[in-house]
């Protein structure tokens, strides 16, 4: 085992038991009070407005598939997409989503017919607005521009894994005017959904869809526990940058 | 039921003994590591062919149902099976044929749309350096200062302009971009954990 593995694996086994603790606080009750992220407070009111105006919503879950360094990205998606299937679905007003990665494509296709239960025609119906663009950024993104330029689209979602194109796409909703929300774990994309996007979700803040929206306890335990682990690496960098200067 | 409770059972053993592979080495576990990993390429080659049946069913929809941009959707499918067709007349995706294909009509429809996020960069640079709060205001100050640390004209100006440019990156751009990673580790490793121990199962139905 080299050191660059030894150290992953000390993090991961102090990662694990604050992990559990946190989840096991939640779930006994002990939910704490999340702050205020406009992202998911715009998120919140997206689906009610595409309802009215008899728009749709687009989600965009970007370039990244399962098996793939952008997974957690992906997932993350997952997770807002998931909310505003639920939400959509009484109206059935399905978002339409579309990805670049096909092997995201038969997670998102459950994600969109779960909420219709036991109705399949409506579960297909709903199916048909999941859409796999191109496997290639550039391809992707011409056709995300011309899903943004030809629907009848309210508000556009850009939550997953993203290169250069995002500009591209965010630059295509921003002329149409709508509401768009970008969210993206690459600082070299993270100004691009800044300068674009009305509410953005830059780095960790995606990975707290599920807590925010789903309110579920894992994922409250989960902003918990990477909290508290980040506070530790900090305090391990501030005493290792002391002792550095002074011995 | 019990097919919720299988296919947890498989990706909470398949995940975990991936992660043993990262961490132990040791002939069997390699071996068995390898394999998965394998097999999971398979099976996302397998997602392509889905991925196509998606493309059919979506533009043949539209076709059929003359919705707005039904003629997109015929240029769409005949580029597929035109490609397609030469691809299996000519002896695959490594045929001079295909290869043009790509060479003549992709790449620079590629390079034509990524030539336009140098305009789409002045746009959005536009609409970010309106200054509307005190953080707009330090993100323009710092922006033009960088800017102009970047170009010839600035070091005539001030030859400070590249130094101070050099400390922007180097200190508190790097800084707000490792604080970024670092989070995005954290919640990396978050995801990661929750999926392995089956508390998060986006697999299952």
């Amino acid at each position: 085992m080299n050191e660059t593995q030894l150290i992953l694996l000390v993090f991961l086994l102090a990662f694990l038991p604050v992990f559990y603790l946190s989840g096991r606080r939640v779930q006994e009750g002990h939910v704490p009070d999340l702050r205020s992220i406009l992202a998911f407070n715009m998120l919140q009111g997206v689906t009610a407005r595409a309802i009215e105006t008899g728009r749709a919503v687009h989600v965009s879950l970007g370039l990244g598939g399962i098996t793939s360094d952008m997974t957690a990205d992906s997932l993350a998606g997952l997770s807002v997409l998931e909310y505003l299937a639920d939400q959509s679905a009484a109206a059935g007003e399905t978002p339409i989503v579309t990805m670049a990665d096909p092997t995201l494509l038969p997670l998102v296709q459950d994600v969109i017919r779960r909420p219709y239960g036991a109705d399949r025609d409506e579960a297909a119906q709903a199916a048909r607005r999941v859409r796999w663009v191109a496997p290639e950024p550039a391809a992707y993104a011409a056709g995300v521009m011309g899903t943004l330029g030809v629907e009848a689209v309210d508000a556009n979602v850009m939550i997953g894994g993203f290169g250069d194109e995002y500009l591209l796409m965010g630059e295509a909703a921003n002329r149409r005017k709508i509401v768009h929300i970008g969210g993206a774990s690459d600082p070299n994309v993270v100004p691009f959904v800044f300068a674009t996007a009305d509410q953005t979700l830059m780095g960790e803040d995606m990975y707290a869809a599920g807590a925010y929206l789903g309110h579920k306890p894992w994922h409250i335990g989960s902003l918990l526990a990477q909290d508290f682990m980040r506070w530790c690496v900090v305090t391990v960098i501030v005493i290792l940058v002391v002792a550095n200067t002074l011995l | 039921m019990i097919s919720r409770t299988l296919s947890t059972v498989v990706a909470m053993s398949v995940g975990l003994l991936v992660l043993a592979d990262f961490f132990i080495s040791a002939d069997p576990i390699d071996a068995l590591g390898l394999y998965l990993i394998r097999t999971a390429s398979v099976v996302a080659a397998f997602a392509l062919v889905l991925g196509m049946v998606n493309v059919l069913t979506v533009h043949l929809g539209k076709m059929y149902g003359r919705e707005k941009g039904w003629g997109y959707s015929m240029v769409l499918l005949g580029a597929l099976f035109f490609t397609l067709a030469v691809g299996f007349l000519t002896g695959g995706p490594t045929s001079v044929w295909v290869q043009d294909l790509f060479e003549t009509v992709l790449f620079p429809l590629e390079a034509t749309l990524f030539s336009l996020l140098a305009f789409f960069i002045v746009t959005a640079a536009y609409r970010a350096f309106r200054v509307k709060s005190f953080e707009t205001g330090l993100f323009v100050v710092f922006g033009i200062l960088v800017l102009l640390g970047q170009v010839p004209v600035g070091a005539m100006l001030w030859d400070q302009l590249p130094v101070i440019r050099d400390w922007v990156l180097d200190v508190p751009a790097l800084a707000g971009a490792r604080g970024i990673l670092l989070g995005v580790a954290l919640g990396s490793v978050a995801t990661g954990l929750r999926v392995l121990l089956g508390l998060d199962r986006p697999y299952v139905d």
